[in-house]
């Protein structure tokens, strides 16, 4: 055979290469399974990829808070009647609402043996509220007194290290001075954002190191077995850390956090048993479950909203609320909750979530399917013939917003259509730019359990430049209620308040109520009594293998 | 030989440069703030946005952008950071590995059930077996990647271990090692197996009818040398060339495979990376992958001369 022996060598060199290449990442990839298992296979739970590093002042979403909250154990958790309760603080207390002692339970340790300080708290929070490092969570500070120092704006150099109204008294005592009178701040402490750090997490220049990004040290149930690193390694493995003085686990020790990209994957492996526990089941995925898992299928309301927006500052035309009024009674909201989401919805009849304390089942009336009436309404206030409804394509909204237009159209008699924009942001940049002046899609999901988290950031006038309510609503006697219900003395009294200021709301639809998302939950046989809490993280001390 | 290889890999450089410099000025055209979508759907705090911006240098001028950018990977040989902090380096090195694995599993499937089906086909020409074989090509075909995917995951996957108790294929993720990829290797080279049975098929029918067959039977060969030494060389040709150019459309391609089966690889970090507007992983994956085009391509020219000696590159 005559052929080129030089062509011979490099092609055949080229192919070496390339199979070797392959057959190195076999090899490794090899460690995920040894590493997790020994002797005892631990419970598996379903996770979708953290968005930054694992640290708690820089993750806001779902995922990196679910990893986080089995490593750390957050001041307060919540109890069955929703409810904020002392965990690793022992007690939270204020006689004006605005100063704070928060005196911590002894016997906390960080998962390298040191003693959890009070100092810890403070140096936490004071590096996230720093504009300079640039905290995704930095925002949850901005009540405490001394965060307008260390933000003050773009461009400006940060002149001081600590806000001024927090300071840690001795070893176990923390005291936190708010710009002005908020009962809910202890209802707040139990979020990833408040959890305290060790000394070790600073480097020498004072930033949270990526290394304990990647295997953060916490004081928390689990430790973590090896660093992660985003975007390679598939597995969060973590063991149940000795020195915990809580409860544990009765009978296991290991846990493994699978990181899936597509929950109907999971699902799979949770079908064949390559995985213990999946709260994010789709709706494609339900009917199956419910017939398949049976008892071991949960359905249970989650603490997200979804609304029609209105964009009242931007379009006159919908200012009466008699054509809001329509509009909501022309929703059909059963058949969109049942239809639309298999029934991962539920149709919403209030501005509060059914999951958080302070909910009123049916207390807005104009909630309800009515469309002979909201036809009459609509006809009688002269609304618009036209309507657009705007959706950010990318988040699977397309279906129910057609359905609502489809509502529209045919109880109101007039021409809505459903448009697409490439992400929520486009929505209010055409807004701001006036090249939009329809109704739009927005949802909502609590950053603390507390009634007064769906009425401030959403409504309120000062919102309107610094929190999310880009409807551009105003109305003072709402927030004056909203501030006499920052200022009461108890829990009761507040949630007092709070409705008064929701009724303002029902009475006034500036945005429209459409659904409250449920959770829904399915785990293996491998397992048994497992609880998700109020932040959709699942109670791990009371999970037992079956 | 070696000059035309030295050649033929200068000549990748302005590719390269092309390349990049295309792919950031598209990333850089997409709407949207990066850094305020960083927020989901609540109002991102504006002081942290403007840090934020001032730090990735999205500020400045496309071409500026770029310089940043292009200066870092040439002279520190530093890929950047993503959004999250993370190097990209460091993000597209295991992630690369995963398609890779991928993608030869597919190809060395391909290539093997492809050619072989071919083969079997072109030698039953007209009769039943090869009728059978095209028209389960054209399933093959005509069945997207997304429906095969679930369906085989369900069956091999769920199903299987449901009645057997045994975890064959393992339905997600890379922690069966090499086992991990057989699956979804099969499910990536569907439509490509299909392809090259065709081409086999009418490649070597072709050869069977040329002259030097004739000649070779004649001789008195036997037939499985007739077929092997004399046909099927002659007719490996249009395959090689298929399968070098099927190796990139492998790895670039993969984003449905590699989500159905939750492989971590560079299809899917691509995906995430063009929504999210992360310009430096984009353009890393993108230069990766046309890299992988050209070496890819450069194996093929050289295979022509391992497989006719006629061949020759001065």
């Amino acid at each position: 055979m005559r052929v080129t022996k030089g062509a011979q060598i490099v092609a055949g060199t080229a192919l070496l290469a390339l199979a070797v290449a392959a057959c190195g990442g076999g090899a490794s990839d090899n460690g995920g399974t040894a590493a997790g298992g020994g002797a005892e296979t631990p419970v598996r739970m379903e996770l979708g990829e953290p968005q930054a590093l694992l640290v708690p002042s820089n993750t806001t979403e779902t995922e990196g808070s679910e990893a986080l909250g089995a490593v750390f154990e957050p001041l307060v958790t919540y109890d069955e009647n929703k409810n904020a309760v002392e965990a690793a603080a022992e007690s939270i207390t204020s006689d004006d609402q605005k100063t704070w002692t928060i005196k911590l339970k002894s016997g906390y340790t960080w998962h390298n043996g040191e003693p959890v300080v009070a100092q810890n708290y403070v140096d936490a929070w004071n590096y996230a509220a720093n504009q300079e490092n640039a905290q995704s969570a930095g925002y949850f500070f901005g009540r405490i007194d001394g965060y307008a120092d260390l933000n003050p704006g773009e461009g400006k150099p940060v002149t001081t290290k600590t806000m001024k109204g927090l300071k840690a008294v001795d070893d176990s005592t923390l005291e936190v001075t708010l710009t002005a009178p908020f009962s809910q701040f202890k209802t707040m402490l139990g979020y990833t954002a408040f959890y305290p750090l060790p000394k070790a997490a600073f480097g020498p220049d004072g930033k949270v190191t990526q290394q304990y990004g990647e295997q953060p040290i916490g004081q928390g149930l689990f430790k973590m077995d090896k660093p992660y690193r985003k975007g390679t390694d598939q597995t969060i493995d973590l063991t149940v850390y000795d020195k915990f003085p809580g409860t544990k686990p009765k009978n296991w020790t290991k846990l493994q956090f699978k990181i899936y990209t597509d929950t109907d994957v999971a699902f799979n492996d949770l079908l064949a048993n390559n995985l213990d526990i999946h709260d994010s089941l789709s709706p494609s995925a339900i009917s199956q479950a419910k017939s398949t898992l049976a008892e071991r299928y949960q359905d249970q309301p989650d603490a997200g909203i979804g609304y029609i927006g209105v964009p009242l500052k931007y379009n006159p035309e919908l200012n009466n609320v008699d054509i809001r009024k329509a509009i909501s009674m022309a929703i059909d909201r059963k058949t969109i909750a049942e239809t639309v989401f298999s029934g991962t919805r539920a149709p919403a009849d209030d501005f509060i979530n059914p999951a958080i304390a302070g909910y009123r089942q049916g207390a807005c009336k104009a909630c309800t399917y009515n469309p002979a009436e909201a036809k009459k309404l609509y006809d009688a206030a002269g609304g618009p013939k036209t309507l657009e409804l705007g959706y950010n394509a990318d988040g699977g909204h397309k279906e129910w917003i057609e359905a609502v237009a489809n509502n529209l159209r045919q109880n109101l008699g007039i021409e809505a259509t459903a448009k697409p924009f490439e992400k929520f942001a486009s929505i209010l940049d055409d807004l701001k730019a006036k090249k939009y002046k329809g109704l739009f899609r927005m949802g909502w999901a609590i950053d603390y359990p507390s009634a007064e988290n769906y009425l401030t950031p959403i409504f309120s006038t000062g919102a309107i430049a610094t929190g999310s309510n880009y409807g551009g609503y105003s109305n003072k006697k709402f927030d004056e209620l909203l501030a006499k219900g920052d200022q009461a003395a108890t829990t009761e009294e507040s949630l007092k308040f709070y409705q008064q200021a929701d009724d303002i709301l029902i009475e006034e639809l500036p945005y429209i109520p459409v659904y409250f998302y449920r959770n829904n939950s399915g785990y293996s046989t491998n397992v048994k009594n497992v609880k998700v809490n109020l932040l959709n993280q699942i109670e791990w001390a009371d999970v037992e293998k079956a | 030989m070696g000059r035309y290889i030295i050649r033929r890999l200068l000549q990748s450089i302005p590719v390269l440069l092309g390349a990049t410099l295309l792919i950031f000025t598209i990333v850089f055209a997409l709407p949207g703030d990066p850094i305020a979508a960083l927020a989901g759907e609540k109002q991102s705090n504006p002081n942290l946005v403007a840090i934020l911006r001032e730090r990735y240098h999205l500020n400045d001028p496309l071409l500026l952008q770029y310089w940043h950018y292009i200066s870092g990977v040439l002279f520190r040989g530093d890929l950047g950071i993503n959004f999250s902090e993370v190097p990209v380096s460091q993000l597209l090195a295991g992630k690369f590995q995963v398609t890779l694995n991928l993608a030869l599993t597919a190809l060395i499937i391909e290539a093997l059930v492809g050619v072989g089906l071919g083969l079997w086909a072109a030698l039953r020409r007209g009769k039943a077996t090869d009728t059978m074989i095209l028209a389960s090509t054209l399933l093959l075909i005509s069945v997207p990647t997304l429906v095969s995917g679930f369906i085989l995951q369900y069956i091999l996957g769920v199903k299987l271990k449901q009645w057997t108790g045994a975890d064959i294929f393992p339905i997600a993720g890379i922690a069966n090692g090499l086992r991990s990829y057989l699956l979804p290797g099969f499910v990536l080279a569907g439509v490509s197996i299909a392809y090259l049975t065709r081409l086999t098929r009418t490649s070597l029918a072709e050869t069977l009818r040329a002259d030097f067959i004739r000649t070779a039977t004649a001789k008195g060969l036997s037939r499985r040398r007739v077929v092997g030494r004399h046909a099927l060389r002659n007719a490996l040709i249009p395959l090689i060339t298929f399968l070098g150019a099927d190796l990139g459309n492998l790895m670039g391609g993969a984003v449905i495979t590699e989500r159905i089966f939750n492989l971590p690889g560079i299809g899917l970090q691509l995906f995430d990376s063009v929504y999210l507007r992360e310009q430096p992983v984009v353009v890393g994956i993108v230069t990766i992958l046309v890299l992988i085009y050209i070496v890819a391509n450069l194996a093929v020219d050289l295979m022509y001369a391992v497989l006719d000696p006629r061949i020759r590159y001065e």
